[in-house]
């Protein structure tokens, strides 16, 4: 296989239907065959309407969704390539700790647990030691202004951008190879949503191989360096995120 | 393996419970695609069969189904509370795995309840003596591993009390005047009483008040991720696996229907009673 030194992620003919049993077992085919690649320090975004496709390739890479053909090849610290999708339950959530980051548009925040827990939790599953996770949760909650009266607090009842932000922030520690990001500035106020951007936009830069989905063009524009732009489940267009998005805003608007 | 992941402390192989003639006929007209566990031909009841799993250290493996699926009938043939008709289970702390724990005569297989494997029952009678007091029940645990030391025994015993969140002031009351939530604490502090490498959870806080469930749900999962040992939870209750573990097998009808990360089980679960498990769960 060669594969270019700094390819972290190459996505080959993706294929996800779901068959829904309640349904007379009616198929629904949402990915068609979905090829890209993603490098070390690139950005990829993508784009296109609802029901495009975007979640539902962010979850087929992270095999929250079972792809149903297809090759997801992940290029690992020591580079070695490995076929997320043929990798067995155990492996793949053991790369999820190590490699894979995924912060998901949900707010669902983890039962009983202050903000501060939760993202130095999410340092120890990679690896850091208790007390440095807890000094690097508290940089990066601090960071995205998250106020220090509320760390200790249950992080379900913070209000949905807060929440957002605890999940960026426990997302992004310690940084994964790939870092798979679902609309994660979507309930975020102008001020925070800009430090959330700042901080993607450096993960990039520091090698950090980006795949996200962002409702919004503004942030693509600032962040992207490749727009891949999805239409029923398949890749129409793929490039600079100028041409690209004039396209999109062509077929949006 | 591509990629190194800890070696299984639990290897169940093809684990089969058969009440009545274990017989190919038995297994023909039993299972999901029949929508039954007993069958018409032979009357025999296949509680389980052809269940295969591992499970590693540090890891958390979930038993989903409905009741009579099978799942409490695959946790008490692992622990020994039942004879299994069929199949292997290997521990890798008795003989590095070597051998099937089925198979031991039961005095040795009752001896590894002591320090290899350890249970929780969602019914704390089973679990413990309720007429004896909570440091008793625990110190019973730790003498059976042949802890003598009268002193040694009480201090442990406050220790890994104090560790499941049981006041103190309580240690020597009989279990008999708990709550249903503190004695599925004193369990669990009897459970670990001798540092196990594996833990069985039977529906561990079904039938608790919301609010007890959620402490002792709070306790068990922080107990797991901080002591780092291999856990089998059973449970109907997709909040309870969902919180507790990485993967899970689903059961139905005495069979494996499904097994996958929980998320992707819960997200996209594949079998038609996977489906409508996690839309009754979602509803």
């Amino acid at each position: 296989m060669t594969t270019s030194p700094d390819l972290v992620l190459s996505v080959h003919d993706l294929r996800k239907h779901f068959v829904l049993h309640s349904v007379d077992a009616r198929r629904v085919d949402a990915l068609n065959g979905i090829d890209l690649t993603v490098h070390a320090g690139e950005h990829v975004a993508l784009a296109g309407s609802s029901g495009a496709g975007k979640s539902t390739l962010l979850k087929s890479i992270y095999r929250t969704y079972r792809p149903s053909s297809g090759s997801v090849q992940l290029t690992l610290r020591d580079n070695r390539v490995v076929d997320l999708t043929a990798l067995s339950d155990a492996e793949l959530a053991m790369l999820r700790g190590q490699e894979i980051g995924y912060v998901s548009q949900f707010l669902r925040a983890e039962p009983r647990r202050g903000a501060l827990e939760i993202v130095a939790r999410a340092g120890v599953r990679r690896g850091m030691s208790r007390d440095e996770a807890r000094d690097a949760a508290a940089v990066a909650l601090r960071r995205l202004n998250i106020d220090e009266m509320l760390w200790d607090v249950y992080a379900s009842v913070l209000s949905g951008g807060e929440k957002q932000r605890v999940n960026l922030a426990a997302g992004t520690i310690s940084p994964p190879r790939l870092l798979l990001l679902d609309e994660p500035v979507s309930a975020l106020d102008p001020t925070n949503r800009d430090a959330a951007l700042e901080l993607i936009g450096e993960l990039t830069a520091q090698g950090v191989a980006v795949l996200a989905v962002f409702h919004d063009l503004d942030a693509m524009e600032r962040l992207a360096t490749k727009v891949v732009l999805l239409r029923d489940g398949r890749v129409v267009s793929a490039g600079e995120p100028s041409v690209v998005l004039s396209e999109l805003t062509g077929v949006a608007r | 393996m591509t990629i190194a992941t800890p070696d299984w402390v639990l290897k169940v192989e093809r684990l089969g419970k058969i009440y009545g003639p274990a017989t190919q006929a038995s297994l023909d007209d039993t299972g999901p695609a029949h929508g039954t566990s007993k069958s018409p031909a032979t009357g025999a009841i296949v509680s389980a069969w052809d269940v295969s799993f591992e499970v590693a250290a540090g890891e958390a493996l979930g038993v989903i189904g409905e009741s009579g699926s099978g799942k409490s009938t695959v946790m008490r043939c692992i622990a020994g509370d039942q004879p299994a008709t069929s199949g292997t289970v290997r521990l890798r702390s008795v003989a590095d795995g070597d051998v099937n724990i089925l198979d031991l005569d039961p005095a040795r297989r009752r001896s590894l309840r002591v320090d290899h494997l350890s249970v929780v029952y969602q019914d704390p009678a089973e679990g413990l003596r309720l007429g004896v007091t909570a440091g008793g029940n625990v110190a019973e645990a730790l003498t059976a591993a042949e802890w003598r030391h009268f002193g040694r025994i009480r201090d442990r015993a406050a220790e890994l009390l104090a560790r499941t969140e049981v006041p103190l002031v309580r240690m020597d009351d009989l279990v008999r005047t708990f709550s249903g939530g503190m004695r599925q604490r004193v369990q669990l502090a009897k459970a670990l009483a001798n540092n196990p490498p594996l833990v069985l959870l039977d529906e561990p806080t079904t039938g608790l008040d919301a609010s007890v469930a959620a402490g002792v749900l709070d306790l068990i999962r922080n107990l797991l991720e901080e002591l780092g040992i291999a856990a089998v939870v059973v449970s109907h209750d997709f909040a309870v696996i969902e919180m507790l573990t990485t993967r899970t097998i689903v059961m139905h009808h005495g069979r494996v229907v499904e097994a996958g990360l929980t998320d992707q089980l819960l997200e996209d679960p594949h079998h038609p009673y996977s489906q409508r498990l996690v839309a009754a769960a979602r509803a």
